[in-house]
């Protein structure tokens, strides 16, 4: 497959703070990737290198596999789809979606009919009089996109698309974002910090912290498989044990001796120290039982604790458990209504496979 | 209190307005539609209102008074409204908080240095007897030819009109937002063409305003002209002194006061006009 973008061993340093450190990946043609991570972590560094508003201080920048240095944004056809999406608000929706395609030499006679053609794909049509300031979020940031994909840039740069929309909106949006995009086979690199948007949007999430890739994997793979506690505690919800490890009776598992003195069976590490590890088990993966439940055969972990909460959250409901190792969350449908009253005493089971240890040092 | 404050409020300051701004306006006014009686300071009471005054005006020798005010202002606003945005510009996106802070200061201590001694010290180093002299006459510029008093005269004006166009237009370009400009460029615009259909545009109503108060500056400067002019370059504000106290011609000297006044409004009316009407196109 065609590489669109290829970073290689990138650096880019804003005095003293390192804000990429030696960054490298590529995005196949077609492919949707997304730069996951919390703020200062160096994602938004990237787009800017990307977009050619910064330039790396080593290692270098392809796109479409043309060397980027010293290339101006302005001679990069990357198009860059802003978080407030700083429209011209001087100029109508026509005049806005056809600026890059005066400034890349389309034949002026060719624009209303380009322009018409990318409203359509936006649903607006007929909105080419009107002016961004007069128009909901929503329309903004459709023409937003319409005006980054006019040009069919060989590369679409989304940054926080839709973090400035209110959450139902977000939702519509980001489903018709998707479609659109695939529907013009862009490659694209999604910019955000809200794992929902990266999983939705990506094909391939890579996850960064402190300017460096944690984790490059599919959004199930990232979610299941996290190869750092970080990745573990940024994706989704985590329960997380303290520990030494010990051998298990067999080769795939080991056991964690917690600080509380429970005994949880996991999958065994790559290697073992004798340091202390923690381990995070999701807590849809948790289940609500008995506090007494006996192992039904299968060697399940089984911790026990008070019920302090229980949140109904419509679709699902989740219980706070408070126990010897701390609060704990386990998240489980909403049919109808929760299992347990509050105060009781209950017990957590969980798989053994659903248990991931990292070195405690680490994080 | 919903209310909007009732009319008593404005009172004190209208009062003091009528009586310090349209009452001596409607005198000269008045004044200048009567006859001139030489020998005369003021125009005799109830005299028979004329309009000679105003015909006089229309004579070439007096409508070049307007046309070299107008033309010398002009020429000075608009140079000095692109330097002023340059300098803005990059006191806004360029410099650090501390250098801006420096920058602001020294062109708000500028304003404080006397219009006289900028001027003389102008008319030392650039003028006939200036260290210069030498150097303009080899290249074949004669100090003291029209043009080149024209061309002092504009930098005297823009000795003013730089700082005051510059602190205008730094709230205006620190209003338009920059993520616009880097817009404009991954769409393909290089940097001076986005500067021109971006940010220029948006700065539109700043750079009237700094226009405008360059302008109105400029049309009414008399100091400038004054000593930089030396005689050969004379602006209306020169003449009306002229009118008043050399030959104590009050009726002329108001109408031509009247004239000035009238102009800068038709061109305050006119210029803005211009430019909201292109903007709701």
């Amino acid at each position: 497959m065609d590489r669109i973008v290829e970073f290689h061993d990138v650096v880019k340093r804003f005095g003293q703070t390192m804000a990429v450190g030696g960054v490298t990946f590529s995005v196949a043609s077609g492919e949707t990737v997304s730069l996951l991570g919390p703020s200062g972590c160096g994602k938004t560094t990237t787009l800017r290198l990307i977009s050619g508003f910064e330039e790396p201080d080593e290692g270098t920048i392809r796109i479409a596999g043309e060397s980027m240095k010293g290339k101006r944004p302005y001679e990069r056809n990357v198009g860059l789809l802003f978080q407030h999406y700083a429209l011209f608000p001087h100029m109508t929706v026509a005049e806005n979606i056809g600026y890059g395609l005066k400034y890349r030499g389309w034949p002026k006679a060719e624009i209303p009919a380009r322009v018409a053609e990318m409203l359509r794909l936006v649903q607006l049509q007929g909105f080419e009089p009107r002016r961004p300031p007069t128009m909901s979020g929503g329309q903004q940031q459709r023409v937003a996109l319409a005006r980054v994909l006019a040009t069919s840039p060989k590369l679409v740069l989304l940054d926080e698309p839709l973090s400035a929309l209110d959450a139902k909106l977000r939702e519509e949006l980001r489903l018709e974002l998707k479609q659109i995009l695939s529907a013009v086979g862009s490659t694209t690199i999604v910019v955000t910090h809200d794992q929902d948007e990266a999983m939705s949007l990506a094909d391939r999430i890579i996850v960064m912290n402190r300017g460096c890739i944690e984790q490059e994997g599919t959004p199930d793979e990232i979610y299941a498989e996290p190869r750092t506690s970080f990745v573990a505690g940024f994706i989704g919800r985590a329960n997380w044990f303290c520990g030494r490890l010990g051998k298990g009776p067999d080769g795939a598992f080991v056991t964690l001796t917690t600080e509380a003195g429970s005994t949880l069976r996991m999958r065994a590490p790559q290697k073992i120290d004798d340091g202390k590890w923690r381990a995070c088990v999701r807590p849809e993966r948790m289940i609500l039982t008995r506090p007494d439940a006996k192992s039904d055969g299968r060697s399940d972990n089984l911790v026990s604790g008070n019920l302090v909460d229980i949140v109904s959250l419509g679709g699902e409901i989740h219980y706070v458990v408070e126990g010897a190792d701390g609060r704990l969350l386990a998240v489980e449908p909403n049919r109808g209504g929760p299992r347990v009253n509050k105060g009781e005493r209950v017990g957590l089971s969980f798989q053994p496979e659903d248990c991931v240890a990292f070195p405690l040092a680490e994080a | 209190m919903k209310r909007a404050p009732s009319l008593f409020f404005y009172l004190p300051a209208g009062l003091v307005f009528s009586v310090f701004f349209w009452l001596p306006l409607a005198g000269l006014l008045l004044e200048s539609f009567r006859p001139f009686t030489p020998g005369r300071v003021g125009a005799v009471t109830d005299a028979p209102l004329t309009l000679a005054n105003y015909e006089e005006l229309l004579t070439p020798s007096f409508l070049e008074f307007f046309t070299q005010t107008l033309r010398i202002s002009l020429f000075a606003s608009l140079v000095g409204l692109v330097f002023s945005f340059t300098l803005a510009y990059w006191i806004t996106r360029r410099m650090s908080p501390r250098g801006r802070a420096i920058a602001i200061g020294f062109f708000v201590s500028l304003m404080f240095l006397s219009v006289l001694v900028r001027t003389y010290a102008l008319e030392l180093t650039f003028g006939a007897a200036g260290p210069f002299r030498a150097m303009l006459l080899s290249v074949g510029i004669y100090p003291n030819s029209r043009g080149y008093i024209e061309i002092l005269v504009a930098a005297g004006l823009l000795h003013y009109i730089v700082p005051l166009a510059t602190l205008t237009l730094l709230t205006t370009i620190q209003n338009v937002d920059p993520r616009l400009f880097d817009a404009a460029q991954t769409l393909g615009a290089p940097g001076w063409r986005a500067h021109l259909s971006i940010t220029l545009p948006l700065s539109r109503d700043g750079l009237l305003a700094a226009f405008l108060f360059s302008f109105a500056f400029s049309i009414s400067a008399f100091v400038i002209p004054m000593i930089l002019g030396k005689g050969r370059v004379l602006f209306v504000s020169n003449l009306i002194y002229n009118r008043f106290s050399e030959i104590a011609d009050f009726p002329s000297g108001a109408a031509i006061s009247v004239v000035l006044f009238a102009v800068s409004i038709t061109i305050v009316y006119v210029t803005t006009r211009y430019v909201n009407r292109r903007e709701a196109v």
